[in-house]
């Protein structure tokens, strides 16, 4: 009768081993005591001896191949005996197969490694586990689809279990790459942003999209540009933005909103955030009273809070009172993007890029620089309708400055 | 504490009731004058006279039936039976006379026949003196059967078999005659259907009985040489069982191996096992495994007899079988 090699646990806490090299082939007769294989663990190199006496039929698993501990890597049985493969009580209705030693193509899919999942496949879905294990595993929540057994005859016994409930959690993480993996442990800005983001998904969003002709507002830059002074912040379209905002949203004061629990507070100024990022993050500064300020203040005051920001610099009430947030990407070449809620305002803007695009004037497919506004606005302070009409009149200042006066 | 050969306790239970109680008597083959083939009932002749140790005829059939006779008019007999291999020839009596009279009479007639016997091989007595017979009696309702290990267990347990009103066979082990032990000053009876904990353990329980708790006890220190913590129960009497000991201790070792002498196929390790998985199951990490004699006639020769009956080395080969570092 033909009997399975299995991997040995060698020492404690070994879990698999590579096969560095068979010493004998398939075919050749082998004593037991005999060297059968070279086995590398996380510890050490050694030989091992073959624990039964008879002809190597098959080798199960190939030179280089890391195995779990239990897992069959090999057969010794008489020559031309007929074997079975790995848990064949197991086979359940799967194809009555005899496996010959002729049959190389079910021999291969034995020797590969394979999930639990596609093992148990194979078996009619059963899990060999002892009563305990399942207990436990019913008891703590535990998948047994999931746990390797290293039991007699790869029974998952109750020390399976337990070891896979310790590395469940991890396990439940995408895995890591191949290679060191690299722990950088959360600064204070990163778990900010991460308790803030994550308070922002609770809020009810909604996402609203037009598109704005920009070509007045690129005369109005370029105006604004050829009218600066030595030592002048340079206006961005962000500064333009802002301001142009501004007078959209003290026509539209819904907008300009905070949501309070059980009541909406509505704001006099448009106090408007701008997204920076900054080496370690993302800040959002607060310019005030946009509405009374020109482009060119703007500027100013972005630059400085911009410049200051990276270094670190920004006081903390700098960072408080906003009514409204920007987040520009279009530097980077992003058409269009969905922006996070900044609770408890009402509503975030997000920018993308100015690019030339075709569209129909007329009857005439013409040209334009167009430029994507998506705005996110939490469902509880306002509603569609609302955040359309604002979003309307933001992309009609931008396509007529003048109507913002 | 005096000390006391297994052979000693058995004569010294037998003694004490006798001088206590005229209701006592024993008789069997040979147990007068030469003292039992075992020597278990020497000298008890000169103490109590013939009427009361009584050589009786080669007929076991005969001397089980006086003894329920005897017992049935009230007094409490202890009847000899020289090798348990010869009880087949008094199976008669036992089953369908002694087990049934309590209850086919609606409880007017009890039967306190205490019936000893021995056995066991190891000292090459052949495949008619050797055998361990115990699973065909804990098969019938309406006996009960011991097995003592120890010189107290027989001593204690023997003094209750005494005095219980149901015919009990009680088994000793030709092996353990000459093993000594410590014993209560006083002799106290040991109850029916208790089982004792030899050695406490965390990994694997080992529920023996006769010869085998002892290998038991030597596979458990080998064991723990190795790192695995063997628990060694006895149930001493196996019917009654002690069901929730055994069920007990397996619960909190999660693995269970059980050895007897006997031969393990239909044998009393069958019904452990069954105890087990029922009590025990949502505990079990490993199967149940039994260690016995391999299923053949004892052999004469030495060699082979040793070679079918167990050992020590076969219940530490199931112990790491078991916990998996077989």
């Amino acid at each position: 009768m033909s009997s399975q090699v299995t991997l040995p646990r060698l020492g404690q806490g070994m879990e698999s081993g590579t096969i560095v090299r068979w010493l004998k082939a398939e075919g050749d007769a082998v004593e037991k005591g005999e060297v059968l294989y070279e086995l590398d663990t996380e510890k050490a190199t050694q030989e091992v001896e073959a624990d039964a006496s008879g002809t190597l039929l098959k080798i199960l698993a190939q030179e280089g191949e890391e195995i779990d501990v239990g897992t069959a890597i090999a057969v010794i049985g008489e020559p031309g005996e007929e074997y079975s493969p790995p848990e064949p009580e197991d086979s359940g209705d799967q194809e009555e197969q005899p496996a010959a030693v002729e049959e190389p193509a079910q021999q291969e899919e034995a020797a590969a490694p394979q999930p639990e999942a596609a093992k148990r496949a194979e078996n009619g879905g059963r899990v060999k586990a002892s009563p305990l294990a399942r207990r436990i595993a019913r008891e703590r929540g535990i998948d047994l689809a999931s746990v390797h057994g290293t039991g007699p005859e790869g029974r998952i016994v109750a020390e399976d279990v337990e070891r896979a409930e310790k590395t469940a959690a991890p396990a439940a993480a995408p895995a890591p790459p191949a290679g060191e993996v690299e722990v950088i442990p959360l600064t204070g800005i990163r778990k900010a942003i991460a308790r803030r983001m994550t308070e922002a998904w609770e809020a009810p969003v909604f996402q609203i999209a037009m598109s704005a002709d920009m070509t007045a507002a690129i005369r109005l830059r370029e105006a604004l540009v050829a009218r600066m002074r030595e030592g002048e912040a340079k206006p961005t379209y962000s500064d333009i933005l802002t301001k142009l905002s501004a007078a959209a949203l003290m026509r539209h004061r819904a907008v300009n909103a905070l949501f309070a629990g059980d009541e909406i507070h509505l704001l006099p100024t448009a106090n408007i955030g701008i997204a920076v990022a900054v080496p370690n993050g993302l800040v959002v500064p607060v310019q005030r009273s946009c509405e009374t300020k020109t482009i060119q203040e703007l500027a100013e005051e972005r630059a400085d809070l911009v410049a200051r920001a990276r270094d670190g610099k920004l006081r903390q009430e700098e960072l408080e009172g906003g009514t409204f947030t920007i987040s520009n990407l279009g530097m980077y070449g992003v058409e269009r993007f969905v922006a996070v809620l900044n609770p408890p305002q009402a509503a975030i803007l997000a920018v993308g890029a100015i690019e030339e695009r075709p569209v129909v004037r007329a009857g005439d497919v013409v040209p334009l620089p167009l430029m994507e506004l998506t705005l996110t606005c939490d469902h509880r302070s306002i509603d569609g309708a609302t955040a359309s009409e604002f979003l309307r009149t933001v992309k009609q200042f931008l396509e007529e400055p003048g109507l913002a006066l | 504490m005096p000390e006391l050969t297994y052979r000693e306790a058995v004569r010294d239970a037998m003694s004490e009731a006798m001088r206590r109680d005229e209701d006592v008597f024993v008789m069997g083959e040979d147990i007068a004058e030469m003292g039992g083939s075992m020597g278990v009932t020497q000298g008890m002749l000169d103490e109590f006279g013939p009427d009361r140790v009584r050589n009786t005829p080669i007929s076991e059939m005969a001397i089980v039936g006086a003894g329920i006779g005897a017992a049935v008019a009230g007094m409490r007999p202890i009847v000899e039976i020289m090798y348990q291999d010869f009880m087949t020839l008094a199976m008669e009596q036992l089953v369908q006379q002694a087990a049934k009279h309590r209850y086919m009479s609606g409880g007017q007639i009890k039967v306190p026949l205490t019936l000893r016997t021995q056995g066991g091989a190891g000292w090459s007595p052949g495949a008619q003196h050797a055998q361990q017979l115990e699973a065909w009696f804990v098969h019938v309702p309406g006996i009960k059967v011991v097995f003592a290990s120890t010189p107290a267990d027989a001593r204690g347990l023997l003094w209750s078999s005494i005095y219980d009103d149901n015919p009990v066979v009680f088994f000793e082990h030709r092996t353990l005659y000459n093993l000594k032990g410590d014993v209560p000053d006083e002799i106290e009876g040991i109850e029916i259907g208790k089982a004792r904990v030899h050695r406490e353990g965390e990994d694997l329980t080992v529920v023996a009985t006769g010869r085998m708790v002892h290998e038991a006890l030597e596979a458990a220190e080998e064991a723990e040489s190795e790192g695995i913590s063997v628990e060694v129960v006895d149930p001493r009497t196996l019917l009654p069982l002690d069901e929730e000991a055994i069920v007990g201790s397996v619960k909190k070792t999660n693995r269970c191996v059980v050895a007897h002498e006997a031969v393990v196929r239909m044998g009393f390790g069958a019904e452990i096992a069954a105890v087990v998985q029922h009590g025990a199951f949502d505990w079990l990490d490993a199967p149940v495994e039994r260690v016995g004699a391999t299923f053949t006639p004892i052999p004469f020769a030495p060699v082979m007899e040793q070679y079918v009956i167990p050992h020590a080395e076969d219940v530490l080969a199931a112990v790491k079988r078991t916990v998996g570092k077989g």
